[in-house]
């Protein structure tokens, strides 16, 4: 883990938004170890409200939540346009044929429970890359 | 609130095979109910349970956990049961975690969570997985009392169902119980080795419900509970029905006064070899397309009973082959009395069985765990007779020779309607095997014993008591023998 956080900008910040509390603080740990700067919401609206005050390099969001899911942070991302170029990446115990369905507007899809390694790659990659060539 | 008359309760059936017999049709709409018990029992797989049926009606549900699973691992869990559909999980069933709400800003927060989405996505089911953690967050008991009265209005001026997930080890106090519509205790007992689970609802307003204990397992299909038997029992009482039932033997038709009498039990008493079980065969061979027979085999498989049906009972085969005769075997290990009684009695009710042979009563002794039989059996036999089975049990008795023969299971020989002992004598040096009958119920009967042979088509009887009085020793020569009841 500390190999890969040296591959990527340090103090790049990611909002984790998961309303399990469980899984926001073990990523809170994994994301911090790897020397990001880390923040974090527990649904949707409360997601919203951090944009407003942050703007991050990339989001990490699930999709079922209460108040607001997933979906509605993406859409509501998507349409302000000091938001819109953040990679998204959409996390779900569901399958992305049925997520894709309901949701659209994020780079990269991880189905819930997910690996950590799996989640540096992506992370990885795209802070690499620019959202819009995702 | 709804449009419905708010005066009457409408029944929301769970769906669930077997609980909505217990809940005499369901929970009731708006209602609040407590499924409680320690890990491993089946809280969640029940809870989740509910949730897909109700969905599959079309109704909207909302999960809320306050455990430590994750919803990933959760799915992944019962992804495999044959009630998950994961077409409605996001869309008719939503997942979502209370416990932040639960942690950041406690029962006040979680109340508000609770309103908030039950009202936005219109859910008319909710199920709070892990209600135990709620309970933790209480500041006093006081708090939790206003916490679940709150969320039972809430409930009610929903329309929404709650069902609350706990653990009652985890949290003492009960007062919360007091207050809600309904409490399913779900619990494991372990007896010679083997567990069993059962339920017990403890609490069900507006309705009565099957009290006591029923037991309930957990597999591919979920949660399927299995009313205790006892509890089933119809109403309907059975007008005496005179006419007989050829046993499938002239000779015990003649010492019977003219066959079995319909809809009667008949147990078959005595050691292993004695011809109980060709008797029995012989008893099904007469199975029509009108009168259908059914054997219940606890130690043969089917393929072993068409062997022998093929060497003892060649008239049983072409009822075999025929359709006539179905063979429901069921291993003697781990089974659930009133799942065996279920099984049967469907097959029994669909097939308009007639004959009936239990072959090896020592099956429903090792279902027992440490239910007395007598009540179950009675049932059974009243269950039986309602649907106009005449049937044959087979009982093993441990002794092999002598005039002494101990009922295998204490309280049955009340509740059979007939009995009749096969035993084996030594005389010389040979061994011979007899038969007599102890007891038909408001009939007379020969009382004579017959000698017993087996020939190719089955067990024959001697014409009369001559040879059996020529092999019985001095000392046995008594009108009957001796019936013990086994103690254990």
């Amino acid at each position: 883990m500390e190999k890969r956080s040296k591959t990527v900008p340090a103090r790049k910040t990611i909002l984790i938004v998961d309303d399990e509390f469980g899984i926001l603080e073990v990523l809170e740990s994994i994301l911090d170890d790897a020397g990001f700067r880390v923040i974090s919401a527990g649904n949707g609206q409360d997601a919203l409200a951090c944009l407003q005050e942050t703007v991050p390099d990339l989001v990490i969001v699930d999709f079922m939540m209460p108040l607001l899911d997933g979906a509605g942070v993406i859409k509501a991302m998507r349409e302000k346009e000091s938001l819109r170029a953040i990679p998204v990446i959409l996390a779900s115990a569901l399958p992305e044929k049925t997520i894709s369905e309901r949701c659209s507007g994020y780079q990269v899809f991880l189905r819930k429970p997910f690996k950590a390694e799996r989640l540096m790659e992506e992370i990885s990659r795209l802070l690499a890359v620019p959202a819009s060539n995702a | 609130m709804s449009n419905k008359d708010s005066h009457q309760l409408e029944r929301v059936p769970s769906g669930v095979k077997g609980l909505d017999v217990v809940l005499r049709g369901g929970f009731f709409g708006g209602g609040l109910y407590i499924i409680e018990g320690p890990p491993g029992v089946g809280k969640t797989i029940l809870g989740n349970q509910i949730c897909f049926n109700q969905a599959a009606a079309g109704r909207k549900v909302l999960y809320v956990t306050l455990i430590a699973e994750t919803v990933g691992r959760m799915l992944l869990n019962i992804r495999s049961l044959t009630f998950f559909n994961e077409s409605e999980v996001g869309d008719g069933i939503v997942y979502v975690s209370g416990f932040s709400a639960l942690k950041t800003k406690g029962l006040n927060g979680l109340l508000h969570l609770l309103r908030a989405e039950v009202a936005s996505r219109k859910a008319t089911t909710l199920v709070v997985d892990g209600f135990a953690s709620a309970s933790d967050h209480a500041q006093s008991h006081e708090e939790l009392k206003l916490f679940v009265q709150q969320l039972q209005t809430q409930a009610d001026a929903a329309d929404c169902t709650v069902f609350l997930l706990s653990n009652p080890s985890e949290h003492a106090p009960s007062s919360e119980e007091t207050m809600v519509d309904g409490i399913l205790n779900l619990s494991t007992t372990i007896h010679e080795l083997r567990s069993s689970r059962e339920l017990c609802v403890r609490k069900l307003r507006g309705s009565s419900y099957l009290q006591g204990v029923h037991s309930y397992n957990i597999n591919q299909d979920g949660v399927t509970v299995y009313p205790r038997l006892e509890t089933l029992v119809s109403n309907n009482d059975v007008d005496g029905d005179l006419h007989r039932v050829s046993s499938g033997n002239s000779r015990l038709d003649e010492m019977l006064g003219g066959g079995l009498p319909a809809r009667s039990s008949t147990m078959l008493i005595g050691p292993s070899g004695t011809g109980k079980t060709t008797l029995g065969l012989q008893f099904l061979s007469l199975s029509s397309a009108d009168e259908p027979g059914l054997l219940l085999g606890f130690y043969e498989t089917s393929a072993r009973i068409y062997a022998k049906a093929k060497a003892l009972c060649p008239a049983l085969t072409e009822q075999l082959d025929a359709g006539h005769v179905q063979i429901l075997w069921q291993a003697p290990t781990d089974v659930f009395l009133d799942e065996l009684a279920e099984r049967m009695l469907r097959e029994i009710k669909h097939r308009k069985v007639k004959r009936l042979l239990i072959d090896g009563l020592g099956g429903f002794k090792k279902a027992l765990r440490a239910r007395p039989i007598e009540p179950f059996f009675s049932a059974l036999v009243h269950e039986l007779r309602a649907n106009g089975v005449t049937t044959i049990c087979t009982a093993e008795v441990m002794e092999i020779v002598g005039p002494t023969i101990t009922v295998p299971l204490q309280g049955l020989s009340d509740v059979t309607d007939n009995h009749i002992v096969l035993r084996f004598v030594e005389s010389g040096a040979s061994l011979y095997r007899i038969l007599s009958i102890l007891k038909v119920r408001d009939s007379a009967f020969d009382s004579d014993l017959r000698g017993l042979t087996f020939s190719p088509s089955g067990v024959e009887l001697a014409e009369d008591s001559l040879s059996a009085k020529a092999i019985l020793p001095r000392s046995w020569q008594q009108p009957e023998p001796t019936v013990t009841q086994n103690k254990k």
